[in-house]
């Protein structure tokens, strides 16, 4: 029996495991994608496929369904028995996986004394996976790429040369792709040889013993924490963009003792554009979200998701069946945390943030440089954070999403792009008494003297994030070109030389009435220049003096009286 | 400095909580040692009373000392307490926010309440000035001169102090920099300056615009205190020429300290690991683990190949300090260093698991632990480690501090009660479980790097350091422990150990097959020029100074680089052949395996420049005091949960011999801290006064 300091001793171990095995991958790495922005997931699964350990890295979509296809998929198909030292998987299958193709999940069996004691795995973004480029425009997932199959990538240490040669004749830039899938082999390598040092150290077996009793004391944490919500039906619905026509997100979170359910029933039907969600994913953010909102303590591991039963209907938005069109996934998949958090901010609203630009905004640019050579460049950015009970919203910040934005100077360096500005929007946090996050403006153009393609992927633009018990939405965002034009925020178009794209990304939803906000911290802002004068005045009431830059508290006084009596100007 | 009489060096270490004078007089090897408390909120009374204090008591002539080294913890205290220069930013058009839009990320992924560090230029002091570089340094608008005119204006009427000006791809060509560098001086000649692409030149706008405003931020203030500290000296009749230790290990004129202020962050650990490098190399070990265990944090700091690594990218004033990212990033070379929060003040609690846990909460030195008695109630490490046995209640601190058991096992009482653990266990678990957190640290330290660590000697100081020193090295498979003398101002000797080194580095990304060797050669030689410069003028002969060449290579796409020596000399075709395979050598032993056929490239170029560190070794070691080799007294010790405490000698320090030498389990006392020797591992007085500890090999 292992006491628990013993166990707490070990399970430390299997943490600084799992992090040396991302420090490896993320410094072999050959793309931006992983290397700074971060996108990527590793982790360590006992002998039936059970997360015992992640990275300090990576984001909830990637690690949390990493979870899933180790347990349910990779597990049963290649019992660790059946595998032979030396052996490496490879899958990119939606449905088992990560949601969408370009995410390649890499696992690798662990031998001890002649016996399989564990899997390492991890989840990295791919910067091309062939077929149409990431984005909403196509009609199945046969458009979308090359699909992997749970397949061996190596046999016995040897690499699977048919396998790698496919995938180079079916990428755009296969030095980065296949570089990549060797750098998260080498952290496969670097976290299985970390884990043996530790099995001979501590004269164990394997670690089926301390993944028992970490999930065990994780489940009964989460359990706990959920017993200390009210028993009930909490429910909201949200409306977002969608491709062509808006979408639903409905949710009903069920608390009923320790046990926690949310249904998606309600939700809009699948759609026949990239933009659909494979359940496993909708499960990914959804535990994500209650994990941050009710147990941010607590480690994220498969005891964690035992209380937690996620459901969607068939067919729907959020559990689309095969071969619909998947690539652009995290455009839906990051919303299910907002209606999430609002229907929560009925019983704990202390522990919940606003809506706030929950999707990511990626822009892909593709075509010939001034060399002849293809050029296909992916990035990510992030508008504004929700407000809370007692701050302000993060400006340009991801959420739910946790990868990061790539610095300009390395995006120019590796595609031919510039960038005119890249800086806060100014009122575009919704107003209340703690405001929402500014979201962010870029301006850029292609400088190859070639026109270049660019897919947009991009939400928000028509549906804002609401505000919370009072307070305002955040600004939506914009797509447009500097001669007017107005690209399909979800869709993909011809990026002329001398013309400039401008995305306006959107901010985050305001807390509690805008008229509650201390007039300080308006004139702080107006002063900063996050909030405009007319803005300070219409959205919060309060009157400044711009000669003197002070507050007019009369004015303000009578301001915010009338507003009173209007009740709802907002 | 003159490096052929023997001198008297003197070493000067500004901390958060003491400042520490070191004189180390080279002909007779006298150490003499002040410590009193750091003032606030000039630092600069305390070293001038530290200073004639310690010259009066060891009746040095102010005149004998020939070399003087300083380090402080000014510059990060004034980052932390946010208390630097009015600093602007002027930035490229569209720009000005890169510093607050910073990596977009969270670097808690649980924490809903994150809060991130706000720039050090407030938003209304950035400005957008018009002008662009592209990534390849052509221009593609250039300066508006006029308008950074007009910002200058705006900069007087608002009574701006410090001036930071960091331009997008500044550090392929800094012609703009420097263009509005010189319109900021000319109309603002009272302001501070400092300019991205010389405080911090490499790739990625956050981390560089960060850094140029720390460095603008904090320059008044270290122009001042610089000042007062050369008048002081001067005042107590010492003419030796100021040096400053640097954060990357090396130490530097006031005139390149004034320039690069934020060069002098964390130089006081620095220090401490310079002098870990010291002991280890006195007893003959190539790889050297320094590491520091005080009240409220360990430190450690690795070397490669027989030297202390160099980072270019860290942080500074965390707003959670252990969290990676939650910092203001700085691109300054900087010795590298794992900082956790593990320390004799650390608190034990229950995790959300109901698991225990160690830290980083600390008692600190107030309320403290449990059995200091000065209001701490909470268990702690040194609470853990006296109930074990390890801790002489009479003798801590030299017996400054009475510690109180029963006051140590009620602090247990209710952690123990939770997992239903007798209380001598539980104290074991804490005192193992901060050794596992802080090998887990310099184990995943290592694995980022490639290092094996097992290959590796700890040296042990700081007041927690020695007692934990076996049970840390156990966890990371290490051999050989040793606790040098002087523990307590080690961070100043460490000073002394640093040679006058200054370092440059110039962004030029080319592949290997296309390195336009006259345009580099002319790079090359002006770096090494500005170099010798600076070295110089500290006083080392043009025949002393070393020049070293190091660039950062890499696969052409990947974004991280490997950095890879190479010799400094007048480059040449057949050189780019040993580039490419010297690349190949390093990044195999770093990943395991190459990217076979795929292009290298080679992207920064830095040139170290040092003169040759003061000459200590030649000092006689101190005359032992050697009376007694035999243990002062027997305690009940437990080093093993399940068994009975074990009655184990203990010993003083200063009272052992050269030849001493035994085999634990047993106890070494001083006054600083207590060495605890493991069942398994022996002890022996070696080098210098260092006590070396080592394990046997398990059957």
């Amino acid at each position: 029996m292992i006491d628990p300091i013993t166990l707490e001793v070990i399970w430390s171990r299997l943490i600084s495991v799992v992090d040396e095995q991302a420090a490896a991958l993320i410094h072999s790495s050959f793309t931006t994608v992983v290397r700074e922005a971060g996108d990527l997931s590793a982790g360590v699964f006992d002998r039936s496929g059970n997360m015992i350990a992640q990275s300090v890295t990576g984001t909830p979509g990637h690690i949390n369904t990493m979870a899933n296809c180790v347990r349910k998929y990779v597990a049963p198909n290649y019992p660790i028995d059946s595998l032979d030292p030396g052996d490496t998987l490879i899958t990119n299958d939606p449905w088992e996986a990560s949601g969408h193709l370009f995410d390649l999940t890499i696992v690798s069996p662990v031998f001890y004394r002649g016996r399989g004691v564990a899997y390492f795995a991890s989840t990295c973004h791919a910067v091309d996976i062939g077929g149409a480029t990431m984005g909403g425009d196509a009609r199945s997932l046969y458009e979308e790429g090359l699909a992997i199959p749970l397949m061996k990538l190596f046999k016995a240490g040897e690499a699977n040369r048919e396998l790698f040669d496919i995938i180079r004749a079916n990428v755009r830039v296969p030095e980065q792709v296949i570089g990549d899938i060797y750098a998260q082999e080498v952290g496969n390598q670097v976290g299985a040889r970390k884990l043996i040092e530790m099995l001979e150290e501590y004269r164990l077996p394997d670690i089926e013993q301390v993944s028992a009793l970490i999930l065990d004391r994780t489940e009964k944490a989460v359990r706990a924490a959920v017993r200390a919500l009210p028993d009930g039906t909490y429910r909201n619905t949200i409306t977002i963009d969608g491709f062509d026509a808006p979408l639903t997100i409905a949710c009903a979170i069920d608390v009923a003792g320790d046990e926690l359910t949310v249904d998606y029933g309600g939700s809009s039907r699948q759609v026949d554009r990239g933009i659909n969600v494979v359940l496993n994913y909708t499960q990914a953010y959804t535990t994500y979200t209650l994990m941050a909102a009710l147990a941010p303590g607590i480690p994220n591991n498969e005891g964690a998701f035992r209380p937690i039963q996620v459901c969607a209907p068939l067919g729907s938005i959020l559990n689309c069946t095969r071969p619909a069109p998947v690539s652009a996934r995290h455009l839906i998949g990051h919303f299910v945390s907002q209606p999430l958090l609002t229907a929560l901010a009925a019983i704990v609203p202390e522990q919940v943030i606003a809506n706030g630009s929950a999707g990511l905004w990626n822009t892909m640019m593709d075509g010939m440089d001034e060399h002849g050579d293809e050029f296909a460049y992916i990035f990510f950015s992030a508008g504004g954070m929700g407000a809370a009970h007692d701050r302000d919203g993060l400006s340009a910040t991801a959420f739910p999403s946790g990868i990061m934005g790539v610095p300009v100077e390395a995006i120019e360096t590796a595609a031919p792009l510039l960038m005119h500005r890249r800086e806060l929007r100014p009122d575009s946090g919704g107003a209340g008494r703690f405001r929402g996050g500014l979201g962010q403006v870029m301006e850029m153009e292609i400088i190859t003297g070639a026109p270049a393609n660019h897919s947009c992927m991009y939400d928000r633009t028509g549906n804002p994030a609401l505000g919370l018990l009072g307070g305002a939405p955040g600004a939506p965002g914009e797509v447009r070109l500097s001669d007017g034009g107005r690209p399909h925020p979800k869709s993909h178009y011809v990026l002329e030389p001398g013309q400039r794209v401008i995305l306006e990304l959107p901010g985050g939803g305001g807390f509690g009435p805008p008229d509650e906000r201390d007039p300080a911290r308006v004139l702080a802002d107006v002063r900063q220049g996050y909030v405009s004068h007319l803005a300070a005045e219409r959205d919060y009431g309060v009157v400044i003096d711009p000669a003197t830059m002070t507050i007019d508290d009369a004015a303000t006084e009578t301001l915010r009286k009338e507003r009173g009596h209007d009740g709802a100007a907002l | 400095m003159s490096m052929s009489a023997p001198p008297t060096l003197l070493a000067i270490d500004i901390g958060g909580t003491f400042t520490d004078l070191v004189a180390l007089d080279i002909a007779s090897g006298r150490i003499a040692v002040e410590k009193l408390l750091t003032t606030y909120p000039d630092p600069s009374a305390a070293v001038l009373e530290g200073l004639a204090s310690l010259l009066e008591k060891s009746r040095l002539a102010p005149g004998s000392i020939r070399y003087v080294v300083h380090g402080t913890t000014l510059i990060t205290n004034t980052l932390i307490e946010r208390t630097g220069a009015k600093t602007a930013l002027l930035a490229t058009e569209g720009f000005r926010d890169a510093v607050e839009i910073g990596n977009e990320g969270r670097y808690d992924m649980y924490d809903l309440a994150l809060k991130k560090p706000p720039p050090l230029a407030e938003r209304r002091l950035r400005f957008d000035v018009p002008e662009r570089m592209l990534a390849d340094g052509t221009v593609w608008t250039p300066l508006n001169e006029a308008r950074t005119r007009q910002i200058c204006a705006v900069l007087r009427a608002d009574e701006i102090e410090a001036v930071a000006i960091c331009f997008l791809h500044a550090y392929t060509n800094p012609a703009h920099e420097l263009a509005a560098l010189a319109i900021v001086s000319e109309e603002l000649p009272e302001v501070s300056t400092s300019v991205s692409h010389q405080v911090a030149p490499g790739m990625r706008e956050y981390p560089r615009a960060s850094t140029t405003i720390a460095n603008a931020y904090v320059q008044p203030i270290t122009e001042r205190y610089l000042r007062r500290v050369e008048t002081g000296l001067k005042g107590c009749g010492i003419d030796a020429p100021l040096n400053i230790m640097l954060s990357s290990g090396g130490t530097t004129t006031v005139a390149a300290a004034r320039a690069f202020p934020v060069r002098l962050v964390e130089s006081g650990p620095a220090g401490g690991a310079l002098a870990g490098l010291y002991w280890g190399r006195l007893l003959g070990e190539q790889d050297v683990l320094a590491f520091d265990m005080g009240g409220t944090t360990a430190k450690a700091a690795l070397t490669r190949d027989g030297e202390l690594s160099i980072s270019h990218q860290s942080e500074v004033a965390h707003v959670h300090r252990f969290k990676r990212g939650s910092g203001l990033p700085l691109m300054v070379p900087m010795i590298e260093m794992i900082e956790i929060g593990a320390g004799g003040g650390s608190i034990a609690h229950l995790n959300p698991l109901g698991l225990p846990a160690v830290g980083p909460r600390s008692a600190g030195s107030a309320p403290g632990p449990a059995s200091y008695g000065i209001g701490g109630t909470e268990p702690t490490v040194t609470d853990a480690d006296l109930l074990l046995g390890y801790l002489n209640p009479d003798y801590f601190a030299g017996g400054g501090i009475k510690l109180d058991a029963a006051a140590a096992r009620q602090s247990f009482a209710d952690l123990a009660a939770a997992l239903d653990l007798p209380l001598e266990r539980m104290a074991w678990g804490v005192h193992q479980l901060v050794n596992e957190n802080m090998a887990a640290a310099a184990r995943v330290h290592a694995a980022e790097r490639g290092l094996e660590i097992r290959r590796y000697c700890l040296v042990a100081t700081g007041g927690a350091g020695p007692a934990h020193a076996c049970g840390v090295a156990k966890g990371l498979g290490v051999r050989r422990v040793i606790i040098p003398p002087l523990a307590g101002v080690g961070s100043a000797f460490g000073f002394l150990t640093a040679p006058i080194a200054f370092d440059f580095t110039r962004s030029y990304v080319a592949k290997l097959s296309a390195l336009n060797l006259t345009e580099l050669n002319e790079i090359l030689a002006d770096l090494e020029r500005e170099g010798r410069g600076i070295v110089e003028a500290a006083g080392v002969p043009p025949s002393d100074i070393s020049v070293r060449l190091h660039i950062d290579m890499r696969y052409v796409g990947q974004g991280y680089e490997v950095r890879v020596p190479f010799p400094m000399e007048t480059l040449t075709a057949r050189h780019i052949r040993q580039m490419q395979s010297a690349f190949e050598n390093e990044y195999r032993a770093f990943y395991g395996q190459l990217a076979d056929g795929l292009p290298i490239e080679a992207v920064n170029w830095r040139v170290l420049i040092s003169g040759p560190a003061p000459d200590i070794a030649s000092a006689p070691p101190a005359a032992s005091l050697a009376v007694n080799d035999a243990p002062v007294a027997f305690r009940p010790v437990r080093f093993e949960p399940e068994k009975a405490p074990q009655e184990t000698p203990v010993y003083r320090r200063e009272q052992l011999g050269e030849a001493w030498a035994a085999a634990g389990p047993l106890i070494i006392e001083e006054a600083a801290s207590t060495t605890i020797v493991a069942p398994g591992w022996s002890a022996q007085m070696a080098a210098g006064g260092c006590l070396l500890l080592t394990r046997e090999q398990e059957s």
